[in-house]
């Protein structure tokens, strides 16, 4: 009796205290990991960069579903050759400092990124730039010294940011310890795992932000974010764990959302290697193993089965026509490629739980139509021995290998050419395939050529029907992204490259 | 005294040499080449040369040791890959965190531990035994991880009471010290208690009963001043090991300490910080071995080490 009074009691204390309640006016943000810099130029993690995405911004970037918006900047024109861009800048913008932002700023931030005595470890988005030209206060010349027609894409990164060139001039190397940009925040405080900006009273969007900080906690335990979400103490969880989810789903003040993301799942066949050198084998491969059962076994059921060689909210996707689980049909194309009883091989990827259990999916799957795969989880050092830094494509040992991929430029040139490019063996990228088709190589190199989206579409629709067809890697699926948070905020939203935006956070 | 001391002293030298071969060594007994995976797989022959020289991987093997066990006596333990920063500046701001909760935690569980196993050996067959001994073993017992969620759960998420996680007031330092002190006191409890056992069965302790001394003296002076000295042994070990930051409690309350620290490196593959943090580590220990050592000539004026 006398307990039930006590727990009773204690339940109402926790109404007392219950979340949401209390109008809080600083967002706070669970995220599994630690910073590592606040200078996005020199930083290599989504979350440092989604972080600095308060402080810093760009000429362009994208909204929530991937597309390409103009930020500091408001329109540009393209050369033909896509050699020459003229940006027009945004009038009126203050960095935090109170400096100007202007056509000088865009010059020093650029040029700053592309000059490779800085060693800028994001220097390589931007390698090809030659230079800025100041046309007027608000308006500059890009010029490069070879065709990209992705640029635009390019300065979306998150990594392109424009900073003050007074307080890159005050701080010099320090300035990854003390941004200036032209952000909804300004910079307050990083210590050890606390993240912290302050609202920046002149943002040139009038109105905004209308919550008076965020705060970035690194809470890397999954039951520990989640009591923290319970708890009121943080009112927004990134990659929240799936097992969780319909626990979460049951409480009344949290919201659990699932957004479609542009991390790709696929295994690579060695198209050097017998018998993945005929394509047959390759498509009977793709035949033989269940998409959907992939995304249900392996993702937990958050993630869609692959239709291209790229996610589908890249630009320039265009879907292909799907290789249905069929059993018999593989079957039937192994036999008519000489392995009626199928074959043996093996397949790398690294030893975290998930790839191991995506490689023992495809095992059970494969043993199906025959093919005996065995599975070797590598540690990331032996990895890139065995994979990344074999030096000739005759010295590689790798059979087929699971992996995932991530454009962070949104566009279809860092999606696919990376990894399919005829010139892209590794070391020079990441061609574990060792895919080489002709024409597929000119669509790549001639969408860099001009900057024109029609043609550039045209050339990434010829390609994505060509690697489709060729299928040198079994297409699996773009995994989903899961976040919880309290039902009083609204606003924050999960991009689909992993990061994620703050700037229009409300509390209800 | 102060000759033990200096000879103590004296004898840390070669060990610390041999420690800091193995943490030298250990960089170069994982597979790949180190500089190769800090500067990415899609680093420039020229950015792995340059990471190289900073990690201090050019030369014969002997020249690297010098180098890195001369900088190492300066203080100088190179640059975090991750955060870019000084190597002593990244563990110096997780340093005191963990020293405080591993003082707190001590602090109770030794009180705590002392109490129930003297209480256990003196009540030694009955319910007071019994009791402590039930709390004791499932003190050992309880995963350290579980343990912090239920009570997260409990006086955070149901209650309100108590902040989730993190490093700040009085309020923070409750949960992560009380789990991580529970182990520490149920070792401790044990300890004690066999320890105290023993020696009352000695005959001095009988002697004294018999001329008639007090039984709170006989219990507080005679048994367990002399049962003290496994107990002071337990008390350093157990000091060392929490010194190093505990992985599992500072993940689950997200502290900001050594252990995270530790975590976090090893995933990165931030060489310079992980070497440091285990010659830290390792000196911790050497240094509190001589302390106890030292205590035992308080609790055992026999040992004096003449």
């Amino acid at each position: 009796m006398r307990l039930k009074t006590l727990l009773a009691a204690g339940a109402l204390s926790a109404l007392a205290f219950a979340p949401g309640l209390a109008i809080a006016k600083t967002l706070v943000v669970g995220v599994p990991d630690n910073l590592t810099g606040l200078d996005p130029t020199n930083v290599n993690d989504t979350l440092s960069q989604t972080a600095m995405r308060t402080v810093y911004q760009g000429l362009f970037g994208f909204d929530r579903d991937m597309k390409l918006v103009p930020v500091l900047a408001e329109s540009y024109e393209a050369n033909p050759e896509a050699t020459e861009f003229v940006i027009h800048l945004r009038k009126g913008v203050k960095f935090h400092d109170g400096t100007d932002f202007n056509a000088n700023a865009v010059k020093v931030s650029l040029e700053r990124l592309a000059n490779p005595d800085n060693k800028l470890s994001r220097r390589s988005l931007i390698s090809m730039l030659d230079r800025v030209d100041v046309v007027d206060d608000s308006t500059v010349k890009i010029v490069l010294k070879t065709p990209f027609g992705a640029l635009i894409n390019t300065l979306a990164h998150p990594a392109v940011v424009i900073m003050s060139p007074a307080a890159l001039e005050k701080y010099g190397k320090d300035i990854a310890r003390n941004p200036v940009g032209t952000g909804a925040f300004k910079f307050k405080r990083w210590a050890a795992d606390t993240f912290e900006v302050e609202k920046n009273e002149h943002y040139w969007k009038p109105g905004w932000p209308k919550v008076d900080g965020v705060v970035m906690r690194s809470v890397p335990e999954n039951g520990s974010r989640f009591a923290m979400l319970q708890a009121g103490e943080v009112q927004y969880v990134t990659l929240f764990p799936p097992e969780l989810v319909p626990v979460a789903e049951k409480l009344p003040n949290i919201e659990v959302v699932k957004r479609p993301s542009i991390v790709g799942w696929y295994a690579a066949m060695n198209t050097t290697k017998k018998p993945f050198t005929d394509p047959r084998v390759r498509q009977a491969l793709n035949y033989a193993v269940d998409k959907a059962a992939y995304c249900k076994v392996v993702e937990n059921g958050y993630c869609t089965p692959l239709q291209s060689p790229m996610p589908e909210l890249l630009g320039f996707f265009e879907p292909q026509k799907p290789y249905t689980f069929d059993v018999a049909k593989a079957k039937a194309l192994l036999a008519e490629a000489g392995y009626p009883n199928g074959f043996e091989t093996e397949i790398f990827a690294l030893n975290n739980t998930n790839q191991i259990r995506a490689m023992q999916f495809l095992q059970q799957q494969l043993a199906q139509v025959g093919v005996k795969l065995t599975v070797t989880p590598l540690e990331a050092g032996v990895a890139a021995q065995r994979i990344w830094s074999v030096q000739k494509p005759e010295d590689a040992t790798v059979q087929m290998q699971l992996t995932g991929w991530s454009s962070s430029t949104g566009d279809a040139d860092w999606a696919l050419r990376p990894l399919l490019w005829g010139k892209g063996f590794p070391p020079a990228l990441f061609n574990v395939a060792y895919y080489k088709n002709d024409q597929v190589d000119a669509d790549f190199e001639g969408a860099l050529m001009t900057a024109d989206p029609a043609k550039r579409g045209a050339f990434y629709a010829d390609a994505q029907k060509r690697i489709w067809e060729d299928a040198p890697w079994i297409f699996l699926g773009a995994s989903q992204l899961i976040t919880a948070q309290s039902k009083a905020l609204s606003g924050v939203y999960m991009l689909p490259d992993r990061g994620f935006v703050v700037e229009t956070a409300e509390f209800k | 005294m102060l000759e033990y001391l200096a000879k103590r002293l004296l004898g840390i030298i070669p060990v610390i040499f041999a420690i800091s071969v193995v943490v030298f060594a250990f960089v170069h007994l994982l597979p790949g080449d180190p500089a190769r995976l800090v500067a990415g797989l899609d680093a420039s022959q020229e950015d792995v040369a340059a990471v190289r020289q900073s990690l201090g991987l050019e030369g014969p093997l002997w020249q690297q040791y010098l180098r890195f066990a001369g900088n190492a006596v300066q203080g100088d333990f190179g640059i975090s890959l991750k955060t870019r920063r000084p190597v002593l500046t990244e563990i110096g701001e997780r340093l005191m965190p963990t020293v405080w909760l591993t003082v707190f935690a001590m602090l109770w569980a030794t009180v705590f531990g002392l109490l129930i196993g003297v209480l256990s050996a003196v009540k030694r067959g009955r319910w007071q035994d019994y009791g402590g001994m039930i709390v004791a073993v499932s003190g050992i017992s309880f995963p350290s991880f579980w343990l912090g969620l239920l009570l997260i759960d409990l006086f955070s998420v149901r209650l309100g009471w108590l902040p989730t996680g993190g490093y700040g007031t009085w309020a923070h330092f409750v949960m992560p010290s009380f789990t991580l002190g529970l182990g520490v006191a149920a070792v401790m409890a044990r300890f004690t208690r066999s320890a105290f056992v023993e020696i009352a069965r000695e005959d001095y302790v009988r002697t004294a009963r018999a001329k008639g001394v007090p039984e709170a003296f006989v219990i507080w002076k005679h048994t367990l001043r002399n049962a003290l000295v496994p107990v002071i042994t337990m008390t350093g070990l157990q000091f060392g090991f929490l010194l190093g930051g505990s992985i599992v409690v500072e993940t689950v309350f997200s502290w900001p300490g050594l252990g995270r620290l530790l975590v976090d490196s090893v995933s990165y593959r931030d060489y310079p910080v992980i070497q440091a943090e285990i010659l830290l580590f390792s000196l911790e220990f050497i240094f509190i071995n001589l302390a106890v050592d030292v205590l035992y000539a308080f609790a055992n004026p026999e040992i004096r080490y003449k």
